[in-house]
């Protein structure tokens, strides 16, 4: 094992640059601080985490308060916002109202409200709930996934490599969305949910990340500590999970940043056609399928869920731009 | 190894990666809680012997292999299934409906590639002045909108609000001018367009983005390459080696991109066919979804992963066959 963390595979090898782990990771976060692009995106992605971060526990205040909070939300208590999902009384109701900038606009709904004459602006507030969550959520669960195939296939290689990766080709042949909608729809027995969609979008994303692991481990797999372990008697699944893995795992973080941007711009499709988050869940693709028929009657209902998907994801993009050239050397001049 | 049989050899490569495809949906299909009859009849009360007789009927009283075996059978000779909700053949409803998604997918290609390659090369020459920035910016934008908001956003302005454009179907090149009123072909090309503007803008804008950014990049780099270094050297006009030498190196990647994102395209072209009321194939599973008409749905998903496969194959042949580099065989 000593000799399996000590890096010795530097040696053997002086055309590659090598970084060791822990200067690398310090190297990329002073690179990404240079770098303007990625700090921008970083901002970006912090204030969505933290509105995210807040809708879960205003969401979750009874469960996390063990039910003593159960008919209080912050939302209700603080200007701006109203309860996201209850229904206002048949009679006072004030649906349709346009944002508070309009002639007929009011500062109580800075966005208006919708056509059920709930708050427009708490509802697209809420959204990121729904939207960040499961697109975090799948990513993730893509990027286990992934992995492990990935890691099996290229460190065993042979028959085991071929099997997987013509699974994985098989996957891969099915356009995403399409792939998710069957699979939610079928799994689901015909009503859809949220929980679905994230293990549906997770298995999505299976091939992509496990085509660069695999290739990553494919170069890892030939490292002379790798050698230096086997014969030391580890086992298979220790020198996987210890050194493979670890090692073959950087340019799978800048793509897991991207992903996550694809991941929420396909769970937005998936809800705006009604096989995500369900009403009155708030969520962004969701609300975007409502607004779809009032196109005519109220235009600002379909611009601002709209606006709220784009800005998450340029977040994401923009972190994922800045990381992958703070790592790429070859685009320095 | 020849371009004929490099070709063969790409398809026959293609064959397990669509049997895989044929199993994984025809599990998902028989993978869901309760049997597919059940969902067939959803909302709809039926007693145990009109469920049996269904059963029989679609032969679903057999065991799951049987019944695999059964429906590939059917598939090989062309016979994919029968709609319940429609009491159609699947293959008829899959030919009647992919017009029109194969027009929106070709043109939304022919916008990306026609906006994104120039505006890449030129990004790429004039690099970190300010049409490299807004060009950069517009890229970002590309790839961070959903292509059914930018449908939405397109209908909002130039249909509603401005009413120049239509918001909604296409109009078929292939019918002929007088089903539509058209006076003669002029007309009738001019309507075609007119229709397939906004939602081919909609669904090329991602492809756009993503490709004008590859463009840009290949060519920063393929431009600091020695073959273009050499034939500076040797004097080379730069405009000769912007065309001959720089660009048709940078042009690989983006075979391969094109064939790739052929699989965004086509699910996106789900979201934007619901948009727009188009027609087409993406309308047709969207609502074999919602009647969970289960042979149909793995029909359509059979056919779309086939149009991805053999596009893959298409842009694999076009790049070994511009490529001088490659040879064809060792193609892994």
């Amino acid at each position: 094992m000593a000799v399996g963390e000590s890096q010795i595979g530097s040696g053997s090898e002086p055309a590659e640059k090598e970084v060791e782990p822990d200067t690398g990771w310090r190297n990329t976060a002073r690179k990404i601080k240079q770098d303007t692009t990625a700090r921008w995106g970083m901002y970006v992605i912090g204030f969505v985490l933290a509105i995210t971060a807040y809708t879960l526990v205003d969401g979750n205040l009874s469960r996390l308060t063990f039910g003593t909070m159960s008919d209080f939300t912050f939302a209700e208590a603080l200007p701006f916002f109203e309860h996201p999902e209850r229904l206002p009384a048949p009679g006072e109701a004030e649906t349709n109202q346009p944002p508070a900038f309009h002639a007929d606009g009011s500062l109580s709904h800075p966005l208006g409200t919708d056509p059920n004459g709930r708050d427009y602006f708490t509802r697209i507030v809420y959204g990121a709930q729904v939207s960040v969550t499961v697109g975090i959520a799948a990513t993730f669960l893509g990027l286990v996934g992934g992995t492990a195939v990935g890691a099996v296939a290229g460190y065993y290689g042979g028959w085991v490599d071929d099997a997987l990766m013509r699974a994985v080709e098989t996957v891969y042949a099915i356009p995403p969305l399409i792939l998710i909608i069957v699979f939610t729809v079928f799994v689901s027995g015909g009503s859809p949910d949220v929980q679905f969609a994230i293990v549906g979008v997770g298995l999505a994303f299976v091939p992509v990340f496990a085509r660069i692991i695999r290739s990553e481990v494919l170069s890892v797999r030939e490292m002379d500590y790798i050698e230096a372990a086997r014969a030391a008697g580890v086992k298979d699944r220790n020198i996987i999970l210890r050194h493979v893995i670890p090692n073959s795992f950087a340019p799978v973080m800048v793509y897991a940043t991207l992903q996550i941007g694809v991941t929420i711009l396909i769970v937005a499709g998936l809800s705006f056609l009604g096989f995500g988050a369900q009403p009155p869940t708030p969520d962004w693709g969701e609300m975007l399928n409502t607004s779809h028929g009032y196109m005519h009657s109220n235009v600002w209902l379909s611009i601002w869920p709209g606006v709220a998907i784009m800005i998450t994801i340029m977040g994401f993009n923009l972190f994922g731009d800045g990381l992958q050239d703070a790592l790429d050397p070859r685009l320095e001049d | 190894m020849g371009l004929l049989r490099y070709t063969t050899y790409r398809l026959i490569q293609a064959i397990p990666v669509l049997i895989g495809v044929s199993i994984l949906t025809f599990a998902l299909a028989n993978l869901t809680p309760g049997d597919p009859v059940r969902l067939m009849l959803q909302g709809q009360e039926a007693d145990q012997e009109t469920i049996e007789r269904l059963e029989a009927q679609y032969g679903l009283d057999q065991p799951i292999h049987e019944r695999y075996l059964t429906y590939m059978g059917g598939l090989v000779q062309g016979d994919m299934g029968h709609s319940f909700h429609r009491n159609a053949p699947v293959s008829e409803l899959i030919a009647n409906r992919i017009g029109p998604t194969l027009l929106l997918v070709l043109s939304a290609y022919v916008f990306a590639l026609a906006t994104s390659i120039p505006l890449g090369i030129i990004a790429a020459k004039r690099r970190n002045d300010p049409f490299d920035h807004v060009s950069r910016i517009v890229a970002l934008f590309g790839v961070s909108t959903p292509s059914f908001w930018i449908g939405i956003m397109l209908i909002l302005i130039f249909a509603v609000q401005l009413g120049w454009l239509p918001s909604s179907d296409l109009v078929y090149p292939w019918w002929s001018p007088e089903t539509y009123g058209h006076d003669g072909y002029g007309e009738h090309f001019y309507q075609v367009i007119r229709h397939l503007l906004l939602p081919m803008i909609a669904l090329g804008t991602l492809q756009m983005a993503t490709l004008m950014r590859v463009e840009r990049t290949q060519m920063i780099e393929s431009l600091q390459g020695e073959y273009v270094k050499l034939a500076r050297a040797y004097g080379v006009p730069e405009r000769t080696i912007m065309r001959k030498h720089a660009f048709q190196v940078a042009q690989l990647p983006i075979i391969t991109i094109v064939g790739l994102n052929l699989s965004t395209a086509l699910g996106g072209s789900v979201l934007i066919e619901f948009v727009f009321d188009i027609n087409g194939l993406g309308r047709l599973f969207y609502e074999a979804i919602i009647q969970l008409d289960y042979q149909l749905i793995m029909g359509i998903t059979m056919i779309i992963a086939t149009m991805f496969v053999i596009g893959v194959v298409i842009t694999d042949i076009a790049y070994a066959y511009i490529d001088p580099r490659v040879t064809y065989g060792e193609s892994e």
